[in-house]
């Protein structure tokens, strides 16, 4: 339905590079990325706040690369929190449907009723600057729904609120956008769990460029690319290298790496990544404890080896002692393999 | 903060506030004079050092040879005043939005240089532009006209009203028009229906100082008006220059000043709210 | 030429220039025919009455660079400008320090402190012509209650130098004030618990913390006011009326004489292009110095 050819823009900051993609409707899109990836970039772009240097966009087959941006049916919500200082909650809300040509009525009472579903049926005629951080990008949000554009974008929408804020409403999400059949809905983040668990389609960008797209779960089992891979784990994947010979595979400078299943290239240098729950304690590899620390109810341990450094992920609150030795394993089921260009090579027999 | 300085500043600040007030009141009482409170030398109390007079004051409102007549030029002041000031600020506030949004390109000349020729205006001194001026107001007939007068004005009070906005402008931020925009409004709609509603505060600033700027000048007028046209401050000049009692003159003065000196208020308030510190860089 | 703007391919033709062209067009139609008038003149003898315009070469700018008179004026202009501008900065700073923190009373003399600025000039000029009327007047009148003789307030030279500076110190240190107590409450707090930590007293941290993070305001202040003091022209109009003789003529005053009283049109014209140019140049030096001074102490 949303159609991206050749997108290519020119921006002091971050250019994109000759992006195109497909956009079916119905369809919730995460789009991940460090910053600086071109997330923000390329929404704007869509929206033609940013000019293009090359490339178009077409909406339901018809270009709109040249229309004025009020003529694309999009609609934004921005990581700070952007709503009309002078004008109440419902009239925010009401503000699109006005431009639309509905009279002041009908609007406030189509804007009430989205504000309902947000949650905010009670805020109607308080100012934005009266409302915390979490209800003003509601009333954003709202906003945003409420002319029921083709397109609903969304630029890291959470950024700005608290930890738990982030969480509530990040459950919330699905449920606030449900009923959006005939549209597409793009999610702009940089945390991979956020991408993966709210969009049904993934869409991974590095410096302007889209590096690997589709299903979450398939994105995170077997990412196409080096760069696709750092992006999209976190706790990070930590990348080593090694090399194949007369069939077994090594790290670094010769320890012998288990291979159970691995089909492993010819010989030749390989780029090993090893996911944090790759590593576990109790084994036959010797590592030194550096940094560890606490998210959330498991713990991160960063380890070094002779071979290189490794992240390491355990289940629950345990203490690793700076500076001690540590014998871990390395499961073969989470190693994955990366040719010098990058390209995932990991293949398995079953 | 130690008593040595507290004291110093009580006296600092009374002894100052004592200077400005002084000309007022002494304008006050030397309205209420008559020629034999003046002639001894400098009083200063009624009724203790003088006898009151209200003839200061009737003079000012009549006319013929007799009186003086503020009305006729007070209300000429405030209509170039007011009409020029309205003009300015809608002109120089959409300059200055264009200039903080858009980018202009005129060969070399850039939005910088654009605001920069705006601001310069003020450095010309009147001296330099009254002939000319003269000159051409003569051609277009408007000589000793509010409409030549008003012309005149815009172009003194448009660099003030650019000066304020476009630093006002600077401090929205540009995501509010761009939301206005995927809203539905064209760049002028966003303008008139989402930026101006919230530029309130620099408005009034620059409306101030083009009212204050526009009221208080004395050398176009006096090049260019005469009979027909008589702003206040034309008015006090030529009274003091013919033989004018000071009672009247006094009182001629304490009218001229006193519309601007309500707008003190107004400017404090905002002063206060710091909206103003934008207004300076 | 791609259209860059904040609304990318909105910069439709109509909107951006909708916004600029008014107002620069309304500013280039008053000024320059003006302004390319005064500099066709300023090559000519025209004294008005004449029906054409001659042609004399740079007769009337040799005749500028010659001119004692005008040089003078010069001088005594920048001798006035610097020591008001200076008077009414110091001041002005002490009585926003001095406000800014006043609960008790401050609204009002706050309001009180902004008056003079609002008033016109030479209406004000009228007044203080009363005031320092010789005989007459309170000023004379209230110094002799402290026993000192006379002051020739409008008939000495310095008497009127100083007359002038008066009246231009109550009209414009207002102005000063405004700007620097609108600067001071806009401050960080920050640096001045950190002040205070340190044990600083009033006037370290006045020094130390106030002044430098008030040094961008106070550039902008003196160079604003450096450019309207630089123009002078209406309480020496009314208040010596350049006198006595020559003592407080401005250069304002000086062209004025030469331009509408002696009606020497083209030379007049050559003085104004010449005392332009004069004031662009020493104004963006005195900018550039006050940027180096005040910033780089900063830092």
């Amino acid at each position: 339905m949303l159609q991206v050819d050749q997108l290519t823009t020119d921006d002091p900051k971050v250019s994109l590079q000759d992006i195109s993609f497909q956009f079916d409707a119905g369809n919730i899109y995460t789009i991940l990325g460090r910053t600086g990836a071109g997330k923000t970039e390329l929404l704007r772009a869509l929206m033609g706040l940013n000019p293009l240097v090359e490339g178009d966009i077409q909406l339901d087959g018809q270009s709109i690369a040249k229309r004025p941006v009020k003529d694309r049916s999009m609609s934004l919500v921005y990581q700070q929190f952007i709503n009309y200082p002078h004008l109440s909650v419902l009239d925010n809300v009401a503000f699109p449907l006005r431009r639309q040509g509905k009279k002041k009525a009908e609007a406030q009472l189509l804007a009430a009723k989205m504000l309902t579903t947000v949650g905010l049926g009670d805020f109607l005629q308080r100012r934005p600057a009266q409302l915390s951080g979490g209800q003003q990008q509601r009333v954003a949000l709202a906003r945003a729904m409420v002319k029921k554009s083709r397109i609903l974008m969304l630029d890291e929408p959470l950024a700005n609120l608290d930890y738990k804020l982030r969480e509530q409403l990040r459950e919330e999400f699905p449920r606030l956008v449900a009923g959006n059949d005939d549209s597409v809905i793009l999610y702009t983040t940089t945390e991979p769990r956020e991408a993966m668990e709210l969009g049904n389609t993934m869409i991974v960008m590095t410096d302007g460029r889209i590096v690997a797209s589709g299903p979450p779960a398939d994105l995170f089992a077997h990412p196409p690319t080096k760069d696709a891979a750092s992006v999209i784990s976190d706790p990070p994947i930590s990348f080593i290298s090694g090399f194949v010979r007369s069939g077994a595979l090594y790290f670094g400078e010769g320890q012998l790496a288990p291979n159970n299943g691995l089909h492993l290239p010819p010989d030749g240098p390989v780029t090993i990544a090893l996911r944090p729950d790759a590593i576990e304690p109790g084994g036959a590899f010797n590592a030194t404890i550096g940094l560890s620390e606490f998210s959330g109810s498991e713990t991160i341990v960063h380890l070094d080896f002779d071979f290189g450094r490794a992240i390491m992920l355990v289940e629950g609150i345990e203490t690793f002692v700076a500076g001690t030795r540590l014998s871990v394993s390395i499961q073969t089921e989470h190693i994955m393999l990366f040719a010098s260009d990058g390209q995932n090579i990991t293949t398995r027999t079953k | 903060m130690n008593k040595f300085y507290h004291i110093l500043k009580t006296l600092f600040l009374f002894g100052w506030s004592l200077f400005v007030v002084f000309p007022f009141l002494w304008a006050l009482t030397t309205s209420f004079k008559d020629a034999n409170a003046i002639t001894s030398g400098a009083t200063y109390i009624p009724w203790v050092d003088y006898e009151p007079s209200t003839q200061g004051w009737t003079s000012l409102f009549t006319t013929g040879s007799q009186g003086i007549n503020i009305v006729g030029p007070f209300i000429d002041s405030a209509a170039v005043t007011l009409i020029a000031s309205l003009v300015s600020l809608a002109l120089g506030t959409l300059a200055a939005y264009g200039l903080s949004r858009f980018e202009y390109r005129l060969g070399f000349v850039k939005n910088a240089d654009i605001t920069f020729f705006f601001i310069s205006q003020r450095i010309m001194p009147p001296i330099v532009l009254a002939i000319p001026f003269f000159l051409m107001l003569k051609e277009l007939g408007a000589l000793d006209t509010i409409f030549g007068l008003v012309l005149v004005y815009v172009a003194l009070l448009l660099p003030i009203a650019v000066w304020v906005m476009t630093d006002f402008f600077a401090g929205i931020p540009k995501e509010l028009d761009e939301m206005a925009m995927t809203d539905g409004c064209s760049p002028i709609g966003a303008f008139f229906r989402v930026i101006l509603p919230n530029s309130v505060p620099g408005l009034v600033v620059a409306g101030m100082f083009c009212l204050i700027f526009g009221w208080n000048d004395f050398f176009f007028a006096f090049t260019l008006t005469f009979t027909e046209t008589q702003l206040l401050p034309v008015s006090i000049v030529s009274l003091n220059s013919s033989v004018t009692p000071w009672w009247s003159l006094s009182a001629f003065a304490l009218i001229s000043v006193a519309p601007l000196a309500c707008v003190a208020v107004i400017v404090e308030r905002y002063m206060s709210r710091g909206t103003m510190s934008g207004a300076i860089r | 030429m791609t259209p860059t703007s904040t609304f990318g391919v909105n910069t439709m033709l109509s909107s951006k220039h909708f916004f600029l062209l008014p107002a620069l067009l309304t500013l280039v139609a008053i000024i320059l025919f003006p302004l390319l008038f005064t500099i066709r003149v300023s090559f000519s003898s025209w004294d008005v009455f004449q029906s054409g315009l001659d042609y004399i070469g740079g007769k009337n700018y040799g005749r500028v660079l010659a001119d004692e008179r005008f040089w003078q004026s010069l001088g005594r202009l920048s001798l006035l400008s610097l020591i008001s501008v200076s008077l009414q900065y110091t001041l002005g700073f002490a009585l926003a320090l001095a406000v800014w923190k006043q609960v008790r009373g401050g609204r009002f003399l706050r309001v009180l402190f902004l008056i003079p600025m609002m008033t016109t000039p030479v209406v004000m000029s009228v007044i203080w012509r009363t005031v320092f009327h010789e005989s007459l007047g309170p000023a004379n009148d209230i110094l002799g209650m402290f026993g000192i003789g006379a002051v020739p307030w409008l008939s000495s030279a310095t008497g009127a130098f100083i007359s002038v500076l008066i009246v231009e110190v109550w009209q414009w240190t207002p102005f000063m004030f405004l700007l620097l107590l609108a600067g001071l409450v806009s401050l960080p707090r920050e640096p001045y618990l950190a002040a205070a930590i340190d044990g600083a007293g009033t006037w370290r941290t006045f020094w130390q913390v106030t002044f430098p993070l008030m040094a961008p305001i106070t550039i902008g202040a003196l160079i604003i006011r450096l450019i309207e003091a630089s123009k002078i022209m209406d309480t020496v109009y009314v208040l010596t009326s350049g006198g006595p003789g020559t003592a407080t003529e401005t250069s304002s005053y000086y062209i004025y004489i030469r331009g509408l009283r002696d009606f020497q049109i083209g030379y007049s014209a050559a003085l104004s292009l010449v005392y332009l140019v004069i004031m662009i140049v020493s104004l963006t030096v005195i900018a550039k110095l006050l940027l180096r001074l005040l910033v780089g102490k900063v830092g």
